[in-house]
């Protein structure tokens, strides 16, 4: 998000998911979208049935990086000094796209002077990627006359996040692959209404519509509309609130559709936060970790049992149709919000999921053309969509940025927070596998979800495998500097010696407990990716 | 062309409504409607007049949910004493149901199942919802984007296997009485029938010509059966399709022959539960893994086992393909690894595509 902001000015993904089809190479870097985005990952595959060619950049052998022409195995948290050197190919070779450069960026002098200062053989070294396979990943990219550029969590959960995301930013600006049509950067969002969510400002310092909380024009602007003062200062950032300890300044809390229990970095730093609030409210459909320790729990209806719109990854507003009944007491969410600040003395008076839909397209105009009789028909629209007869945007910057100039944001190589040592020598990556979906409150209730895959794996190079006597499917322990829990260990070679991957699906191997509470300071996204722990076997054998 | 012990009749279109009302006061009706949504799926249909009726693009979902529903309850159980369980077979009342507007792809899956699920022990869970049922089909004048009936033998016309069986002429149905269920239906309302003669069945012969030429792809599966009979398909083949397919079971879930399920035991109560029957898929890792995590079939070989059951083994079975040519999964696949790149793929001489292990 934030990254792509400062960039381009539009935090989202610049093209449609089937643009991905007709492009002519597509570079995915920290994404394992066969398992996490299979609609995208078919598309992917479309397009190398047309010809495509198709880079992976992932440390992992996942199933796209056995697909794809050219597989870029880095170190975990190299992206940076990668991305820089297929940079710096691209100036030495010619590549870089002057006319564009001159004609839709600003501070290319940053970056230039930055990839002259850069050594190739040292950046090879960082990464672990051949220099050869380097150039090729850059030649490829460079002279494509399409070319997407698909990423995902690899690339945000880390310390240096948004500097991953400004140097792929930058990486589509030097070649000029941004800006038209099968052409641009994909951030890949993970649910159905993420884009959505931030879209209606679930940020902490926006307001729907990515307007900003501290700029007055904004701000009076809602201020009139809800009949309200809205502080200017923006708010907390997610894990300001659930690591700020028992006597933290939060005292009460109103979680919806979260599980933070399972799904935030150190967990028992989360528990105590928690148990040391006032007051809990929790709105789930079903009763979540977290939702355990509430004082209050509202039964939410799910999305087949309300109406209303989601928004996709490719900024897509499309309807959502009640098609049964919510069981018992369950309620939409918007009506537990409604009825909720009714009684804290703030009527919030709508008849009908439409109603709210043309409160947005007042307040907020990327959505101004989004009436629910118009996302009724067809698929739905992609904003901005600025009015009724606006027919939406399917590809971001046209003629220009959405900030005006694309700007050059150069940065260096910030090293994981907490590589791997002789205390702790295994560098733990976390991720998902495909039967599970998220903290599991939904995917886990399913018998054929479970019994495809029904607790966390442990992934384990066969070599440190051998090297410790750890035979496949065995029960070991995993520790690091935060906590300790047992999983069952795979051997498996998809990951590369002195690296381990598991998945944080299960709450009864809550992996959090382990990883790092180290921030990315532009987004606050912990670096799920990446923590230093060892591995033990429970008992060794007479 | 014709069946020579098929009766030949002829309804008016309009009067199918009034045919289709007066077979409603016996039976549920079943057949293939348009949603809101623009979705046609086969439908239970409780008033004739709300719903139209689409009879030429293919219906999402098959027959198969209405004769092996996708969860299905066979018993409810109790625990008895200390060790034991009783166990009471669930009674549910199938009533009788005519499906109306089956294509003859569906027709054809509906038989296959009929030999899956009673040739060598008959499946009273099956046979409770296939006895009282009226099949009345429908032959394809326009095969659909994805369709292949014509290369599995399934299609696009049927002589066998409705009990009666239409034929779109413009503003009449040609209806062919195959069965005595279809026999009893003209006997029975002789006012909405007229006899049918030559022209007619010039006509439906000229029908037949057309639908046979508009088939959009042309899918080897003869070819391709006869290599996995021979059993030259190269290994690289199947490693390719093996890595494009992503796991997701929606072929077979879709697919009107894949009758494959596992059952599992549900409890409702501290003593007492049911036993469910649910659609499986052999494409899962856990249709073959055993208790201990062992899985005798490795990731890879799956769709192997899927493409070589469908073509090779039915093919010897039962004379024909496990495959009736819907196309249902070609549209569905995540991964492109569906039946008709397999077919293409299998007859030609190597494979195509990145994949480089």
């Amino acid at each position: 998000m934030a990254g792509l902001a400062t960039t381009f000015g539009s935090g989202a993904m610049t093209n449609s998911i089937n643009e991905i089809e007709r492009a002519e190479v597509i570079l995915v870097s920290g994404s394992n979208t066969t398992e996490a985005h299979p609609q995208v990952a078919r598309r992917i595959l479309d397009a190398v049935d047309r010809g495509a060619k198709l880079i992976v950049i992932d440390p992992r052998r996942t199933r796209l990086a056995r697909f794809a022409h050219l597989h870029l195995a880095i170190k975990p948290g190299t992206d940076i000094p990668l991305v820089n050197a297929m940079m710096r190919v691209l100036l030495d070779e010619g590549l870089a796209d002057d006319l564009f450069i001159e004609m839709r960026t600003e501070n290319f002098h940053a970056l230039r002077d930055m990839l002259f200062r850069l050594d190739l053989d040292e950046a090879s070294a960082i990464t672990g990627v051949p220099l050869p396979q380097i150039a090729q990943a850059a030649g490829l990219y460079g002279r494509a006359r399409k070319a997407v550029i698909c990423y995902c969590l690899g690339i945000t959960q880390h310390v240096c996040g948004t500097e991953n995301v400004q140097t792929l930013a930058n990486l589509a600006m030097l070649a000029g692959q941004v800006e038209k049509q099968d052409t641009g950067v994909a951030p890949l969002r993970g649910q159905n209404n993420v884009q959505g969510a931030c879209d209606m400002g679930a940020l902490p310092n926006m307001l729907p519509g990515y307007q900003a909380v501290d700029h007055d024009d904004f701000r009076l602007k809602f201020d009139r509309a809800w009949g309200a003062r809205i502080p200017a200062e923006p708010g907390m950032r997610l894990m300001e609130m659930t690591h700020a300890g028992a006597n933290g300044p939060i005292r009460g809390m109103f979680i919806m559709g979260e599980n933070p229990m399972i799904s935030d970095p150190v967990l028992d730093r989360v528990e105590e936060t928690i148990r040391g609030l006032d007051f809990l409210a929790v709105s789930d459909i079903f009763l979540t970790e977290t939702a355990r320790l509430a004082h209050v729990v509202f039964p939410a209806a799910c999305f087949a049992e309300k109406t209303g719109t989601v928004t996709n990854t490719e900024r897509r507003v499309q309807m959502i149709r009640q098609a049964i009944d919510p069981p018992g007491h369950c309620r939409p969410d918007s009506e537990i919000i409604s009825s909720l600040s009714a009684r804290l003395g703030f009527p919030l008076d709508y008849d009908s999921p439409a109603e709210i839909m043309e409160e947005i397209a007042a307040l907020a105009p990327i959505y101004g053309g989004m009436h629910h009789d118009r996302l009724e028909k067809g698929w739905g629209l992609q904003w901005p969509c600025w009015d009724r007869q606006h027919p939406g945007t399917p590809f971001l910057h046209k003629y220009y940025f959405t900030r005006g100039r694309g700007r050059f944001v150069p940065a260096a190589h910030t090293p994981p927070a907490e590589p791997p040592d002789s205390d702790y020598p295994f560098m733990l990556i976390t991720g998902r596998v495909y039967h599970q979906y998220h903290t599991g409150t939904m995917t886990r209730k399913s018998e054929r979800l479970n019994r495809e895959c029904g607790k966390a794996e442990l992934e384990i190079n066969p070599d440190d495998a051998m090297d410790m006597g750890i035979r496949h499917g065995e029960t070991v322990r995993l520790i690091s500097r935060r906590g300790e829990l047992t999983v069952s260990a795979f051997c498996r070679n998809q990951v590369a010696k002195g690296m381990l991957y598991t998945s944080f699906h299960f709450s009864d191997t809550p992996i959090n407990r382990l990883t790092i509470a180290a921030l990315d300071s532009g987004s606050g996204c912990p670096e799920y990716k990446i923590c230093a722990v060892r591995v033990e076997k429970l008992r060794s054998k007479p | 062309m014709t069946h020579p012990a098929n009766d030949l009749h002829l309804i008016k279109k309009d009067h199918l409504t009034g045919l289709l009302r007066k077979l409603m006061k016996t039976h549920r009706l079943v057949a293939p409607v348009r949603n809101r949504h623009g979705d046609v799926l086969f439908t239970a249909i409780h008033d004739l007049d709300a719903v139209s009726f689409e009879l030429t693009e293919p219906p999402q979902n098959s027959l198969k949910e209405f004769f092996l529903p996708q969860e299905e309850v066979l018993y409810t159980y109790k625990v008895t004493g200390k060790t034991g369980y009783s166990f009471q077979p669930s009674s549910v009342e199938v009533p009788a149901t005519v499906y109306f507007g089956a294509h003859p792809c569906d027709i054809s899956s509906l038989l296959y199942m009929d030999v899956i699920f009673t040739r060598n022990r008959r499946d009273p869970f099956y046979l409770r919802r296939r006895r009282g049922s009226l099949i009345i089909g429908i032959n394809c004048n326009q095969p659909a984007e994805n369709c292949f009936c014509n290369a599995t033998g399934s299609g696009p016309f049927l002589e066998l296997g409705s009990d009666l069986q239409l034929t779109d002429l413009d503003d009449r149905f040609l209806v062919e009485a195959g069965r005595a269920g279809g026999r009893a239906v003209i006997a029975e309302w002789p006012a909405f029938f007229s006899p049918a003669g030559e022209k007619e069945q010039a006509l439906r012969y000229q029908a037949f010509l057309e639908a046979r030429g508009g088939f959009q792809r042309q899918v080897p599966i003869e070819q391709a059966i006869r290599r996995l009979r021979e059993g030259t398909v190269p290994d690289e083949i199947w490693a390719e399709l093996s890595l494009r397919c992503q796991d997701c079971g929606g072929c077979a879930y879709l697919c009107p022959t894949c009758t494959c399920f596992t059952i599992t035991d549900r409890p409702l109560a501290q003593e007492s539960g049911e036993r469910i029957r649910a659609w499986d898929a052999c494409t899962f890792a856990g249709f073959t893994a055993m208790a201990g995590g062992h899985n005798p079939v490795p990731s890879g070989e799956a769709l192997r086992q899927r493409f070589t059951h469908k073509f090779r083994d039915d093919v010897k079975v039962n004379g024909r393909p496990g495959c009736v040519g819907c196309g249902r999964c070609v549209g569905a696949c995540f991964g492109g690894s569906d039946v008709i790149r397999f077919a293409k793929q299998v007859t030609e001489e190597r494979g195509k595509g990145a994949g480089h292990d």
